[in-house]
């Protein structure tokens, strides 16, 4: 009788085939822990000071501009790295909305931020009823499994 | 009928519960959360040579309620947000990271114990100088591939020459239930193979698996791949999906492209997808199970977004959805948004104006909002304003309009220490007349310069 052979092996096997096979690190310089500079409060423009590509990302500078677009789609961007993300945000910056049993709404929290993208304004608890029917992918980012805490007064 | 998979006692019968087993990840919990708090301490003599940096927020809220009994409950929760960062740590690419919070009810309880608090990170990280090779050790938020997870375990990932990469982790997922006879995960790993080549492509496929019994008392298993592509000069191709085995589904979908010709004009489009039998598997909400909606249906969206930055200091922003589901219940609806920011006072202070509405099928899903901003930060203050009204098309417990204006000041009282407050007035469907209050005291210390927020 032949038994497959679990996926989790196979990847396991090829990730270890392939770190050790290739048996070194790219001499690409990384992407610098902790931008040298200060930066200013809002949307960075990485284009005011630099210009081709990330030598650390790999992704043209262009590309991480803090645009509405980028902002819409981070998400995208992020899960093919953070590097790039740590040298500006600390864990925190990420965690303000992508936080597990989170009390305070992100907008709650920036008050005096109006200007940053912050989730659910206003009196949310009603208009999350229309935004969860015509979208619940958008809510089950963040709501699906751990920052429910707060949805279970409604729902049991 | 008797489970054939119970197997036989010493003594002939059959045993009516199996051993519970502590799967891994709950067990190593503690070693790893023992071993990221006290790794930092090996570079104790080493101190003077690690960037430090500290931030606390705390914030203070004054708000009242009405109770079920016609009672006007006080409520004065009291928050601390704590953030602390520790790089170079013996003059070594080595990181400790802490963020949590906790709080304390100063008035009526808020509704989950008078105490309350969570740790978000605290890990341990090492970052080598060349090839973006990096590991964690602790609570960390992680995105890799098909996993957006909080975990406590590690992550390892590593370039190499060839532009081939390889990441892996494994843990026990950091999760909450509320969903009636669904428990969270037990264990979690996974793993992403990439190929990356600067400036022209990133590629990926990913493997995540978390042992569970979620939805059909399965565990969660998923496949991904997602490419970042320049096709041309200034214009990118982004595709991420991930396969939901354990449901045979696929769960998501988003594929996109984006011309970004210089630093004034970025414009998106594409479509996206998910179904919720496939994306909705592994929830613990039962906002997201049957009977809360129906677990056959799949939404299909195409979207496109305008970022134009047309005279220095001024953007418009424009932004479109259509939504499309398979089912009439909810039905079909488009988005439409328009916005302009104007930046001033050397970029430290924005406005803005925009206006939006969802047109739907069905009348209960129709809304239109205007909302307007401004902030203003001469010297060693910082006043904003935030203003927000909602018209809904069906009347929501008897009422068809919401409003909400956020009026905030704050003052630099030291160069790390900030002190402000906000005031809050709502009228909506929930609320006749509300007002409610906010101070906060941001603190923010550092041995060194540079960027981290």
């Amino acid at each position: 009788m032949t038994r497959r052979m679990p996926f989790p092996a196979v990847f396991g096997a090829v990730l270890i085939a392939l770190l050790f096979g290739c048996s070194a690190v790219s001499q690409t310089p990384s992407v610098p822990p902790k931008h040298p500079e200060d930066l200013p409060q809002g949307r960075v423009d990485c284009l005011e000071c630099h210009e081709n590509v990330s030598a650390g990302a790999l992704k043209p500078y262009g590309t991480i501009r803090h645009s509405r677009v980028f902002i819409d789609s981070h998400g995208t961007y992020a899960r093919q790295g953070q590097n790039l993300c740590a040298s500006c945000h600390a864990p925190a910056f990420c965690q303000t909305c992508h936080a597990r049993k989170e009390e305070m709404k992100p907008n709650t929290k920036m008050g005096d931020r109006p200007d940053r993208m912050a989730p659910h304004r206003g009196d949310y608890l009603i208009t999350h009823r229309i935004d969860g029917r015509l979208d619940p992918g958008s809510c089950f980012r963040c709501h699906g499994n751990k920052n429910d805490v707060r949805c279970r007064q409604c729902h049991k | 009928m008797e489970n054939e998979s119970i197997p036989n006692t010493a003594l002939g019968g059959r045993m009516r519960r199996p051993t519970t087993v502590i799967p891994l990840g709950k067990r190593l919990l503690p070693a790893i959360v023992a071993i990221a708090l006290l790794f930092p301490l090996l570079f104790a003599h080493t101190a003077p040579a690690a960037d430090l940096s500290l931030f606390s927020r705390t914030y203070l809220r004054y708000y009242e309620r009405e109770s079920a009994g016609g009672k006007e409950d006080t409520f004065a929760p009291l928050y601390e947000y704590l953030s602390a960062d520790a790089t170079n740590l013996g003059g070594m690419p080595v990181a400790f990271h802490f963020y949590g919070w906790g709080r304390a009810d100063l008035g009526e309880e808020t509704g989950t114990g008078r105490t309350s608090g969570d740790i978000g990170s605290l890990y341990l990280e090492y970052l080598h100088p060349q090839g973006n090779a990096q590991a964690k050790l602790g609570r960390f938020f992680l995105t890799e591939g098909a996993a957006m997870e909080t975990i406590d375990g590690a992550f390892a990932k590593a370039t190499t020459p060839l532009g081939l990469g390889v990441s892996v982790y494994g843990g026990a997922p950091v999760e909450d239930s509320i969903l009636n006879g669904t428990r969270e995960g037990s264990a979690l790993y996974g793993g992403r193979v990439f190929f990356a080549q600067s400036g022209f492509v990133e590629l990926g496929v990913s493997y995540l698996k978390e042992n569970g019994t979620f939805q059909r008392g399965k565990d969660r298993e998923l496949y991904g791949g997602d490419l970042w592509l320049r096709v041309a000069p200034s214009v990118d191709l982004t595709a991420q999906a991930v396969y939901n085995r354990s449901v045979r589904e696929m769960a998501s979908q988003r594929y996109a492209v984006r011309i970004v010709p210089g630093a004034t004009f970025d414009i998106s489009a594409g479509y996206e997808s998910y179904t919720y039998k496939g994306l909705f598997q592994s929830t613990l909400n039962p906002a997201f199970v049957f009977p809360a909606l129906d677990n056959n249906d799949e939404v299909r969206t195409i979207f496109g977004i305008v970022d134009w930055a047309f005279v220095p200091g001024w953007t418009l922003e424009v932004a479109g959805k259509h939504i499309r589901h398979d089912k009439s219940d909810p039905g079909d609806a488009n988005r439409g948004e328009v916005g302009l920011r104007h930046t001033y006072n050397d970029k430290k202070d924005v406005a803005g104006l925009s206006a939006a509405f969802v047109a739907a099928d069905r009348d209960e899903n129709e809304y239109r909002e205007v909302r307007g901003f401004a902030t203003y930060s001469p010297s060693k203050i910082r006043l904003a304003l935030d203003a927000l009204t909602q018209r809904y098309q069906k009347e929501i417990h008897g009422k068809k309009n919401t409003y909400q204006v956020v009026a905030s000041a704050g003052y630099q009282v030291l160069a790390a220490l900030q002190l402000s407050g906000d005031l809050v007035y709502t009228q909506s469907p929930n609320y006749s007349k509300d007002y409610a209050g906010l101070l906060r005291a941001t603190l923010e210390l550092g041995t060194t310069t540079g960027g981290k927020k």
